[in-house]
């Protein structure tokens, strides 16, 4: 039984597709049309984990939705980890609308995703992070991630 | 095998035997009691009417006898002789014999003053065989009154009655001779009860034969006679007879004198329906206990046949032979318990070809595993410059990732690849990975091009199945120039050698290009690029499967402590051998012998200057 919950609102050309849980071997995205669209806008911030396997069935799916144009929104690190090492897992015509990077203060343990967004924190070609992210106390903190992978797929 | 006991159809046989048998004996026991006790009860009820009947009898018999003599008595005393008139009466009672009256004279002893008799000179014959008991004759009836006897041992009854004047200052005694046949034969006729007409002191005056002039206590010895200011006038008791046998005893006083009738019955005699009820009890019993063995029998054997079945089977699956069923067709217990039994026999036996299946492909699991620890490099190598250490632990017996370096002219290939998912399946594609890669080796092409050759070997063999993202990578041992192509693998991070130790920011992810995994599509055109090595730089190649160790407690190791780790275990640039034992370190203390959820590989290579 598939761990991944899939909510489907179609309005006119405009499809908006809800995903929350887990993208593994036993997801079936058959029973998702993605044909027939012009434009697609994918909300991923619920999604936990993707497996290798889950990562195929993936990609034949967004194969499937044709020339419509894809958007990304309020992606996790573990799809922007996809994105940035699978060739073919942010479609062609596909784009991030919004991504979270994770921070954290190695002292306090904080640990807090914040919300890039297209046109705000990146654009095409270049990332403009926040001056300063702190936690509840106060404290700065920084980046959890390799930056030169991580914004990999911005500069594509 | 435990020793068998006492078969269940025994046991079944036993049961259903006892249980009747020791309820009916305790029926028997408790019924025979109440029987006993109302059959005494009732024996005594009898003997005591009998006894009364017979007191009463005896003395209306004896009243009437006075009733007859008392005008005679009446005429003697008006007179003191007898008129004709007495005598005419006399006459006429054929049962009396004799009268004769006795008077005081002056000296105060009775001498006799009348006589009628039937017989001539009856009354003299009869006054000189009882001369020796005449005094005392006188003297109880002078202390009582009234005295009966039977001097003779026969149906002659001895009445003396005293009468005194109207002064009470003289006493005339009445001795009647009067003849009770019909009472002393009531008295010797009786046959199961025996009836007795005893005086105050025991002496029977008419009993059965033998006994009359008697003592009855030369039979039996009952409390009433102790007993003499009792004014019971009926009873009854068991008193034990001389010859030890117990007498069922009752006795009613006649109320006339101080006769007393009893009546004595044999206990064993009185009880003998008892000994019949015993009896019939006792066939009753072996009929009924024949009948339920028989039917035990014929239940037990149903019973039985079913568990003797069941028991065969097991014993055979005992020395193991589960292909055995059990028929039993009945629908009670038994019959579920067979078709359990069936039921069971039939999964052991199917689990037992599972785990021999389980077996064989376990054994074959372990070939293949053999199989593709041939298709790993040595961990440890140096080709020129290069300094290569590697490490490859597989999530289950046969893995989906794969290393592997070789040389080719003057270049070192360096492959690394992860199949999608792990186990058997991904393992093939690995093999295939490696088959295809002893042919490429052979053609002196770049990387690209080798990625080109490996997807379409991919492709082929999992028809877009399982894919397989893939790092490749060539360092030329003259340049130190590192060519690499992508395939959607993690990219490997060159950690660049400076003057201070590593830091976060000195590790270089390998992404500037990257391409479709292999498998994905036959024609996928690949793209490379290169970095140059300096002396002291390392690259430290890695599979997805790292970030993801869990300990214990299904935590994952994360990829900031990977990096963490990364960085730790190459902080003052190493060799290589250190390198990998420190970070591998690092994630087995966070892992605790967890087992793995995926396969990890990582190996790093070393530019350890140029010659």
């Amino acid at each position: 039984m598939s761990k991944l919950d899939v909510k489907m609102d179609k309005a006119a050309d405009k499809l908006t597709v809800q995903m929350a849980g887990t993208i593994d071997e036993d997801v079936d995205f058959s029973q998702f049309n993605l044909s027939g669209n012009q434009q697609i806008d994918v909300e991923l911030a619920g999604v936990k984990s993707i497996n290798s396997c889950g990562i195929r069935e993936w990609i034949k799916w967004m194969g499937t939705a044709g020339p419509a144009k894809i958007t990304f929104s309020n992606c996790p690190k573990v799809i922007v980890d996809q994105i940035n090492m699978v060739d073919g897992f942010l479609p062609s015509s596909g784009k991030v609308n919004s991504f979270f990077v994770p921070y954290y203060n190695d002292e306090s343990g904080a640990e807090k995703n914040v919300l890039f967004r297209y046109g705000t924190e990146y654009t095409d070609s270049s990332v403009t992070p926040p001056e300063a992210v702190k936690d509840e106390e106060g404290n700065d903190m920084e980046m959890d991630v390799i930056e030169a992978k991580y914004f990999k797929f911005i500069k594509k | 095998m435990k020793k068998r006991g006492l078969s269940i159809r025994y046991k079944i046989l036993l049961l259903l035997t006892s249980i009747p048998l020791i309820t009916l004996t305790a029926y028997l026991v408790l019924a025979l009691r109440i029987f006993e006790d109302d059959k005494i009860a009732y024996v005594f009820d009898s003997s005591s009417t009998m006894s009364g009947t017979m007191a009463a009898q005896i003395k209306t018999q004896l009243n009437a006898v006075l009733g007859t003599t008392k005008p005679i008595f009446q005429d003697y005393l008006s007179q003191y002789k007898f008129s004709p008139v007495a005598n005419s009466i006399f006459q006429n009672e054929f049962n009396i014999e004799d009268i004769v009256v006795f008077t005081q004279g002056a000296t105060g002893q009775y001498e006799k003053s009348a006589v009628l008799e039937k017989v001539p000179d009856g009354a003299n014959s009869l006054l000189g065989t009882l001369a020796a008991q005449m005094p005392l004759y006188f003297a109880e009836t002078d202390a009582n009154g009234r005295v009966v006897k039977v001097p003779f041992h026969d149906d002659r009854v001895l009445i003396m009655e005293r009468v005194l004047n109207d002064t009470k200052t003289k006493s005339t005694i009445f001795m009647v001779l009067v003849r009770m046949s019909e009472s002393a034969e009531m008295f010797r006729a009786a046959t199961s009860q025996k009836l007795y007409l005893i005086s105050a002191d025991g002496t029977v005056l008419f009993g059965p034969e033998e006994m009359p002039g008697q003592k009855i206590q030369s039979l039996i010895n009952p409390q009433f006679l102790s007993d003499t200011g009792s004014k019971v006038g009926q009873g009854a008791e068991t008193v034990k007879a001389a010859n030890g046998a117990d007498l069922l005893v009752s006795y009613a006083k006649a109320g006339f004198g101080d006769l007393t009738v009893v009546t004595t019955v044999e206990k064993a005699q009185a009880l003998s329906a008892v000994q019949i009820l015993i009896r019939k009890s006792l066939i009753f019993f072996g009929v009924l206990v024949s009948l339920t063995v028989i039917i035990s029998l014929f239940a037990s054997s149903g019973l039985t046949h079913a568990l003797t079945q069941l028991f065969t089977a097991t014993k055979k699956v005992s020395e193991g032979d589960f292909n055995v069923r059990v028929d039993v067709t009945s629908n009670d217990e038994v019959g579920s318990l067979a078709d359990n039994f069936n039921l069971m026999a039939a999964e052991v036996s199917r689990l037992l070809e599972q785990t021999a299946e389980k077996a064989r492909m376990e054994s074959e699991l372990q070939t293949a595993k053999t199989v593709q620890e041939t298709l790993f490099p040595e961990t440890r190598a140096k080709i020129g410059p290069l300094a290569i250490a590697g490490y490859y632990e597989p999530a289950s017996e046969c893995g989906g990732d794969w290393w592997h370096y070789c040389q080719v002219g003057n270049k070192i290939f360096l492959w690394i690849g992860d199949a999608t998912g792990h186990g058997a399946p991904a393992a093939l594609i690995t093999s295939a990975a490696k088959s295809a890669s002893t042919i490429i080796e052979k053609l002196d092409i770049s990387p690209a091009k080798a990625m080109e050759l490996l997807n379409r070997s991919i492709y082929d063999v999992s028809k877009g199945r399982i894919m397989m993202t893939f790092f490749l990578a060539s360092f030329d041992l003259t340049t130190g120039e590192l060519v690499y192509c992508n395939a959607s693998h993690e990219a490997p991070f060159l950690m660049k050698k400076g003057a201070d130790v590593l830091k976060k920011k000195d590790l270089v992810p390998l992404n500037e290009v990257n391409n479709p995994r292999l498998g994905q599509a036959r024609d996928s055109i690949y793209e490379q690029t290169s970095i140059q090595l300096d002396a002291g730089d390392g690259v430290f190649f890695y599979t997805d499967g790292i970030p993801d160790i869990q300990n214990p407690s299904k935590e994952a190791w994360g990829e900031r402590e990977f990096i963490k780790a990364l960085i730790a275990a190459n902080k003052d640039f190493p060799n290589v051998s250190d390198s990998v034992d420190r970070f591998a370190l690092s994630f087995q203390s966070h892992r605790q012998g967890a087992a793995l959820v995926d396969d990890v590989t990582f190996f790093v290579v070393k530019h350890e200057g140029l010659q």
